[in-house]
């Protein structure tokens, strides 16, 4: 019997039980849709955070923590493969305090190479960058680390913080707080760093040359004299970020460090965490959307239960005439099979709707509910069909049909020829 | 040709455990020659039915053997005797056993379909048959809008569409009322004379066995042949 006339003789059958059919497709229908929806929601948590993390960070950016770091070792650093640049800053540790035109305020001072800085990514969002000794960069929240004390404010009103253009002012940095007798290092505005990407970040730092280390370190001593003695304060702290030249090879360049023996984060670290949980929470999702299949492959095994027994004089007359058990068995399994197959189609064109219009309505209803507060800002997310999810979740239908279209189908074929024909419609 | 050896055949009957056993067929023989007609007669209960389920396949004997030009039939495993019904025999049932779900042109055209013949060389066969057997009329009628002795018309059209040597028939007429008989009689016998097909026909009923060639009389699984009559 050709392939074609197998179909048109189980879609003949399918013809002859409508509803019933109907009936069985739709549980099919419903037990796999609600295994893709269901699994969908955590493909698109997934999604959801995964997109926080890399567009809130710096994605290539490996921080690199060691006890004695040393400009050999970032030099040793750069010379690994894909490293776009290796930015080697050291924070000043005691404090020091800064004054613009009578607003003052505790300096957080980076010493850093303003090349490798422009290498890594460092923009400018007004001025220039230092090109002379005794120049200087701030970050885009510089001014709210000024403030004038002589200026009264009431507790809930903000300090009077410095107003105006930055650029071009000179900043007195001294480690004394009276002024009288402390030495202090002037420097000039030249640039403002662009803001960060994170909207809760908070850059109000000063940004230097590595080369005025020395300078600071003669007003330093020319102070701490008068200061209280701590003697294993390290001058400086280092911190070092090698950046990657694409996010693929940050794992790799985070691995090869890591083998050097330093201390490393980077946001592949993370990602792969993430990964790790939602890759436990999906197989999880799809367990519990796989029992609703097994469910509603119930009713498959009914239906085509009911279909063997109803035609069983029928079968016996194909045997007769000359079917071998093989053809009837595949002629029921086809029948399973093109209940898995609609019901599987159908399933998949419901879910994306569903998804679809969860992504939609969701959010609104999320938002309404807490008051119009999250804004702009909540971009959630919800439920994500990638073509992998379709496939496991037909997969798994399609295999349930077969399985329980089979008993039905084997029992077909053991239809005994003679009971059959004497069988009484 | 047909040729069975020594066939026994018995049932087990009862509940599980104690059961008993049933002789129905006793070391049987029978032949039948290419394009005779065969007829077995004898009473309700005497093993006819059961010694045609045998040669046709549907059942395995106890013992004996079944030989269709020299090929054994209880040698073979299922799948191999159904493609063999399907290449060699063709069957007409006593309550036609048409497919209610297929047309009367369906039904004739079904042993063709499961041998995998083309289309349009089904379409051309089955009308080429429905012309010579006056069903043309009937061709879109599913089983339940025909006649009995329609159906059977087509139970006959749908045995002979593959153009089988052999065709076995099961009390043919036997649901039908005795004008109806006779039509079905002279079907049979014109094709027979027409294409030379080997008939083996049960019946109880001396007026059908009377068109046979040879005559076979089957009393308590035991088989004596009758009469022999020549084709005239
Ligand atoms: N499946 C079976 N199990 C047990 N006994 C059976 C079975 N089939 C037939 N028999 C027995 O075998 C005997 C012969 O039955 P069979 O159907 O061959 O008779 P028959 O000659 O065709 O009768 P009829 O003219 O009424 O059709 C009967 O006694 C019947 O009870
Ligand atoms: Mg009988």
């Amino acid at each position: 019997m050709s392939f074609k006339d197998q179909i048109g003789f189980v879609r003949q059958h399918i013809r002859r039980n409508r509803l019933r059919v109907f009936m069985t497709v739709l549980a099919a229908t419903m037990g796999t849709a609600f295994l893709i929806v269901l699994a969908s929601v955590g493909f698109g948590l997934q999604k959801t955070i995964k997109d926080d993390i890399l567009s809130n960070q710096m994605v290539t950016q490996i921080e690199v923590y060691s006890e004695d770091m040393t400009d050999a070792k970032t030099d040793a650093m750069k010379e690994i493969d894909h490293v776009e640049a290796v930015v080697y800053r050291k924070q000043l540790v005691p404090v020091v305090m800064g004054e613009v035109e009578g607003h003052t305020g505790s300096m957080n001072t980076h010493f850093t190479n303003f090349g490798d800085e422009q290498a890594s990514g460092f923009k400018l969002a007004e001025g220039r960058f230092p090109e002379n000794q005794g120049e200087a960069i701030v970050g885009s929240k510089f001014a709210e680390q000024l403030v004038d004390e002589s200026v009264e404010t009431a507790e809930d009103e903000e300090p009077a913080y410095f107003e105006g253009e930055l650029i071009g002012k000179t900043v007195n940095l001294s480690f004394s707080e009276s002024e009288d007798g402390a030495e202090t290092v002037p420097l000039t505005i030249v640039g403002i760093k662009e803001e960060p990407g994170k909207d809760w970040a908070f850059d109000g730092y000063l940004y230097v040359d590595q080369s005025l280390i020395g300078e600071m370190e003669t007003a330093y001593a020319a102070t701490s004299a008068d200061l209280p003695e701590e003697e294993d304060m390290p001058f400086t702290s280092s911190q070092v970020n090698v950046y990657a030249d694409d996010l693929a090879n940050v794992k790799a360049i985070t691995q090869t460090l890591k083998d050097d023996g330093y201390s490393v984060y980077s946001v592949s670290e993370e990602i792969e965490q993430i990964d790790v949980f939602f890759l436990a929470l999906k197989a999880g999702l799809i367990f519990v959307g796989t029992i609703a299949i097994l469910i509603a492959s119930i009713g498959i095994f009914n239906t085509m239960t009911m279909a063997v027994t109803e035609r069983t004089r029928e079968i016996g007359v194909m045997k007769a005439l000359g079917a071998g058990p093989k053809l009837i068995q595949r002629l029921f399994l086809m029948e399973s099979a093109w209940i898995g197959i609609v019901g599987t189609v159908i399933a998949v064109v419901i879910s994306y709707g569903v998804s679809f219009a969860a992504n939609a309505i969701l959010p609104i209803v999320v938002d309404a509910a807490l008051g119009g507060e999250t804004g702009d800002s909540f971009e959630v997310t919800f439920s994500v069909i990638p073509w992998q999810l379709v496939l496991i979740a037909s997969a798994i239908s399609l295999s349930v049909a077969m399985i329980s279209g089979w008993r039905p189908a084997r029992k077909a074929t053991k239809t005994d020829v003679i009971g059959a024909l004497r069988h009484e419609l | 040709m047909i040729e069975v050896k020594e066939l026994s055949h018995s049932f087990r009957v009862g509940k599980k455990g104690k059961e008993t056993e049933v002789p129905v067929l006793k070391e049987l023989s029978l032949k039948a020659r290419d394009g005779e007609i065969v007829s077995i007669v004898g009473r309700s209960g005497s093993g006819k039915s059961t010694l045609l389920h045998i040669l046709a396949g549907f059942l395995q004997p106890d013992t004996g053997r079944v030989l269709v030009d020299g090929t054994d039939l209880t040698a073979m495993n299922e799948a191999q005797r159904a493609a063999f019904r399907l290449e060699r025999f063709g069957f007409v049932f006593q309550n036609f056993q048409l497919m209610p779900g297929l047309t009367a042109f369906e039904n004739i055209e079904l042993p063709l379909t499961l041998k995998g013949v083309p289309a349009a060389e089904r379409k051309r066969k089955v009308e080429e048959l429905l012309e010579s057997t006056g069903l043309t009329e009937i061709r879109g009628h599913y089983p339940n809008e025909l006649s009995g002795g329609q159906q059977q018309r087509v139970g006959i059209a749908r045995a002979l569409i593959t153009e089988p040597p052999v065709i076995f028939a099961d009390e043919p007429t036997g649901s039908l009322d005795s004008e109806t008989e006779q039509d079905i009689l002279n079907l049979i016998l014109s094709l027979n004379r027409k294409y030379g097909i080997t008939f083996v026909i049960i019946t109880h009923d001396d007026e059908v066995a009377a068109i046979a060639n040879r005559q076979y009389r089957m009393h308590d699984g035991e088989l004596t042949e009758g009469g022999l009559r020549h084709v005239v």
